[in-house]
């Protein structure tokens, strides 16, 4: 086991730069889960610490074995580094079975028979995968094939353990229970990790550590809880849970509090512990989950403010009913149990919770 | 489980740097060796194996005054041209009867339409000479009833007709496969919008298939520049000489061989074969406009002929019949008989005589022995070739992998005779070969360099569907590159392999045009044999010798298909 180094990493195909300038720590032992959409250079990162791909700028260094350092010329083979990985296909060889997959490892390392045995059956039976061994790879069901390929990467103990999109290829009843398994698991090994996802569940509910990635370079690095309540920017609000964006201007700061005023000519009142200057234009950030339809008579309080909306449709998803509304030419998102009767509804925005971003940067889709 | 981590794998050689020059320099010999001699000849006043000879330009001048090179050249020209309008035309019709239409048998129809292929032009030469030559069986019949037949073989139409039918083949190939990747929703669109059958066929189908047929026309016309057989069986005894002819009669295989004059032609059609081949690649490459997307699998809605469908469907078989069926067979049937003629009943000709005298004939046997050793262990030694240079070119960090991928196709530019013709300077020109020189493994070496890019195109498109994970896993678990192309990727490339295996013993087994500069007493192969016994006038021995080579192939071809399912074409 050991920690992973990342310093400065650039990967450029053409002028895009994939990767850029990356610089990462992960500690012995710990799950960081980079999480960011397709193109934003996650598994470009992936392949870089794996062998994969030759960066073209930068360091990487794993438990004090440098793998790459375009400075001093150093570029191991994929081979000499020692690094588990888990591929989104699986890559399980189908002319093997699920025995002579795991084994292939050890038999590269010279692992003397019984050993050899040994350890295969240790590993497929941590997996919950002893009774396969004879099967091949295309007599198993998808969560079996992967737990095959996480049992092949397991069984050399590799000095850390990458995780490319494990779960993507799953069902989504599978993909849970899946998870729920992986998470179980990653406690028990406390193997340095590094898994990349798009899937921000996944990332909530597995890391340590989620780096949010966005076009190349990192946008925020911290604990799940963290990245979730307090995105740094709008990108990563956006990315890390469905959020309602309203474009407004700050009309009146308070200690602690703002008075923001939406597109329209409503207010709302928020709380911000450094309120933004006065007369700025601002986003403010709301999660579906945070508001909710006003009661009848419901008036602005201390704990939040009453606002009237444009209700641009509604349509009933099973169980509850999906109002998209407009305020103020932002729109909103409202999942309730019983919907608008007209075109106008009144709903409640908390007045702490919700995030106020300075200036409208832009929200990548 | 142990904690201790065993995960670096011990430093060592990197074995693929080896591996993977040693297989680039091998291409690049293999490749370079005729071509190399073929273009120095070309620039000598004497042949390249005396001692003193001057560097000089004089062998154009000289080529450009022979007499009669013009008319050669024309009918080059011709011959090309008119073969390639055959096959395009037979070929693109088989195409859309066989592929897009309800025609009764169509698969059957298809299967036998391809036949030509899988034999060479030689055998169809001559199964055409039994049927159609002046003492050909339709001939004689055709006399008897009509007088005169209208047909002579012996003319640039006759020959361009066997040539063509032995290439529509491959115009039909790549044409169905563009009829098979485009998306049936544009031709349903113009149904549905109220085109007929045959405005839809006309105005939709076929201009999708417009660049499938621009590609075959110039393979196949570059093929019919580089035709030796037919117009050697045919065109000689006529006085049509076309540039193969030419080289024929003015290198080694001559009594009197003038070598700056067969190398400076040889250099010639080199450059001209070189240009069609790069316009193949332009063509293939510009088809983006008409790649049509649809990645549904759904076999498109085949037209409906209507009353059409069974008049069609006797055209097709009479053109099957006449134009392979017929000819083969009764070039089998002449094997197993001391004459044939639709005068004289053929129970009173059936014998086994051809093949004893074969068999008692050293030379005879010792060809179709040859055949065999040169086919099966060449090819083996071919495909171990092809499948490392595949993995070199497609799966490996080499640095020059572009260069041998590109070099490694260079011999499609590469006409047989010009290969026969270069391997024998380049032979001559190396001491120390002599014992190579006269043996079959000059042939060996000679087939393999002609025919590592069929071998390539056989083993590439399956390499390219085999997931790059599959090897990258191995990586990361520290097998180095041959263990990884070893372990994993040679099972898995083992249909590939079979396949490549097949298609390269079937085209040694049929290979003459180098050969037939390149054997010596001792290494003769079935495909020279035939003609020395054509120009002997022993037409028994050649059909039994042709006999033998289309039932070989022909068992090849069907065991192939049947146990391992292999497409041998594509």
């Amino acid at each position: 086991m050991a920690d992973l180094l990342i310093e400065g990493l650039v990967k450029r195909f053409g002028d895009v730069r994939a990767v850029d300038n990356l610089s990462l720590h992960v500690a012995d032992g710990e799950f960081v889960t980079l999480l960011g959409p397709s193109g934003c250079g996650k598994s470009t990162t992936l392949a870089a610490v794996a062998g994969l791909d030759r960066p073209d700028e930068g360091r990487i260094i794993v438990g004090g074995k440098t793998y790459f350092d375009s400075a001093r010329g150093i570029w191991l083979p994929p081979e000499a580094r020692g690094c588990g990985l888990v591929f989104q296909t699986y890559a399980l060889w189908p002319h093997m079975t699920v025995y002579d997959n795991v084994v292939f490892p050890l038999t590269l390392r010279k692992v003397s028979g019984a050993d050899r045995k040994r350890r295969v059956a240790e590993v497929l039976a941590l997996v919950e995968m002893e009774p396969y061994a004879d099967r091949y790879p295309h007599q198993l069901s998808g969560g079996q094939q992967q737990r095959v390929a996480l049992a092949r990467t397991l069984v050399y103990q590799p000095a850390i353990l990458l995780l490319d999109e494990p779960l993507s290829n799953l069902d989504a009843k599978l993909r849970d229970r899946a998870r729920a398994w992986l998470a179980e698991l990653r406690t028990r090994l406390g193997l340095t990790t590094i898994y990349v996802t798009h899937d921000q569940i996944e990332a909530l509910s597995l890391s340590d550590r989620i780096v949010v990635m966005n076009a190349g370079r990192i946008a925020q690095v911290g604990p799940p809880q963290e990245i979730y309540e307090r995105p740094a920017d709008p990108f990563v609000a956006d990315f890390i849970g469905t959020t309602n964006f309203l474009p407004a201007r700050v009309a009146e700061v308070g200690a602690g509090s703002a008075v923001l005023e939406l597109g329209d000519g409503q207010r709302v009142e928020v709380a911000a512990e450094r309120p933004p200057a006065q007369g700025s234009r601002v986003t403010l950030a709301f999660r579906p989950e945070q508001m909710r339809a006003a009661t009848a008579g419901e008036v602005s309080d201390g704990q939040g403010c009453v606002v009237e909306t444009r209700v641009l449709s509604r349509s009933y998803v099973g169980g509850s009913w999906q109002v998209a509304l407009d305020l103020g030419g932002g729109a909103l998102r409202l999942e309730t149990a019983t919907p608008p009767a007209g075109d106008t509804a009144r709903i409640w925005l908390p007045r702490s919770g919700g995030i106020v971003f300075q200036e409208t940067a832009h929200v990548a889709g | 489980m142990s904690t201790t981590s065993d995960a670096g794998a011990p430093a060592r050689f990197p074995r693929e740097i080896p591996i993977q020059y040693g297989t680039a320099l091998l291409v690049v010999v293999l490749v370079a060796a005729p071509l190399l001699p073929v273009l120095y000849q070309s620039l000598l006043d004497g042949p390249l194996y005396d001692r003193d000879v001057r560097l000089t330009l004089g062998n154009f001048v000289r080529l450009a005054h022979t007499d009669g090179f013009g008319l050669v050249l024309w009918n080059t020209f011709v011959l090309a041209a008119l073969t390639t309008v055959v096959a395009q035309v037979f070929g693109t019709l088989a195409a859309i009867l066989f592929g897009r239409t309800d025609i009764p048998g169509a698969r059957v129809l298809g299967e036998l339409f391809l036949w030509p292929l899988y034999l060479s032009a030689l055998v169809l030469s001559f199964g055409w000479y039994t049927i159609y030559g002046p003492a050909g069986y339709v001939t004689l019949f055709w006399q008897s009833l009509f007088g005169d037949a209208p047909w002579n073989l012996y003319s640039l139409g006759g020959m361009a007709a066997i040539a063509g039918v032995s290439q529509a083949p491959l115009a039909y190939l790549y044409c169905l496969s563009s009829a098979g990747m485009t998306d049936p929703t544009l031709e349903e669109a113009a149904r549905v919008s109220g085109a007929g059958t045959f405005t839809t066929l006309r105005r939709i189908t076929l201009p999708l298939m417009l660049p499938a047929i621009a590609y075959s026309a110039v393979l196949n016309f570059t093929i019919g520049l580089e035709l030796l057989s037919v117009p050697l069986i045919f065109g000689e005894p006529a006085g049509i000489n076309v540039l193969t002819t030419f080289l024929f009669n003015v290198s080694a295989t001559s009594p009197r061989p003038d070598h700056g004059l067969a190398a400076t032609a040889a250099a010639l059609m080199l450059v001209v074969i070189c240009f069609l081949v790069w316009l193949q690649g332009r063509l293939l490459g510009n088809t983006r406009r008409f790649v049509t997307l649809g990645g549904k699998a759904t076999r498109p809605r085949p037209f409906r002929l209507g009353g059409l469908r069974w008049p069609l469907f006797v055209g097709c078989v009479i053109y099957v019949v006449l134009t392979g069926i017929a000819p083969i067979a009764m070039l089998v049937l002449r094997a197993f008989t001391s004459f044939l003629s639709p005068m004289i009943p053929l129970a009173d000709v059936l014998t086994l005589d051809n093949f004893t005298s074969l068999a008692n004939e050293p030379i005879y046997a010792r060809a179709v022995r040859n055949s065999f050793i040169v086919s099966l262990v060449g090819a083996a030694i071919a495909t171990a070739l092809v499948g490392l240079i595949a993995l070199i070119v497609h799966r490996s960090e080499f640095r020059f992998r572009g260069a041998l991928h590109y070099v490694a196709l260079f011999p499609r530019a590469v006409p047989g005779v010009v290969a026969g013709i270069g391997f024998f300077y380049a032979f001559a020109l190396i001491p120390g070969l002599g014992g190579i020189r006269n043996s079959i493994w000059v042939l060996v070496i000679a087939f393999t360099m002609r025919f590592i890019p069929a071998g390539l195109g056989a083993v590439a498109p399956m390499l390219l569907q085999v997931s790059p994970d599959l090897d990258r896993a191995a990586r990361v678990q520290g097998a180095d590159w041959w263990t990884t192309s070893r372990r994993i990727m040679a099972p898995l490339m083992r249909p590939a392999l079979v396949a490549c295996y097949t298609i390269l013993f079937i085209s040694f087994f049929k290979e003459y045009a180098t050969a037939i500069f390149l054997f010596a007493p001792g290494s003769e192969v079935i495909g020279t044999a035939l003609l020395q016994t054509w120009v002997q006038g022993e037409v028994g021995v050649v059909a039994a010798l042709a006999a033998i080579q289309v039932i070989v192939i022909a068992v090849c071809v069907a065991t192939a298909r049947a146990i391992f399912g292999v497409k041998l074409h594509g």
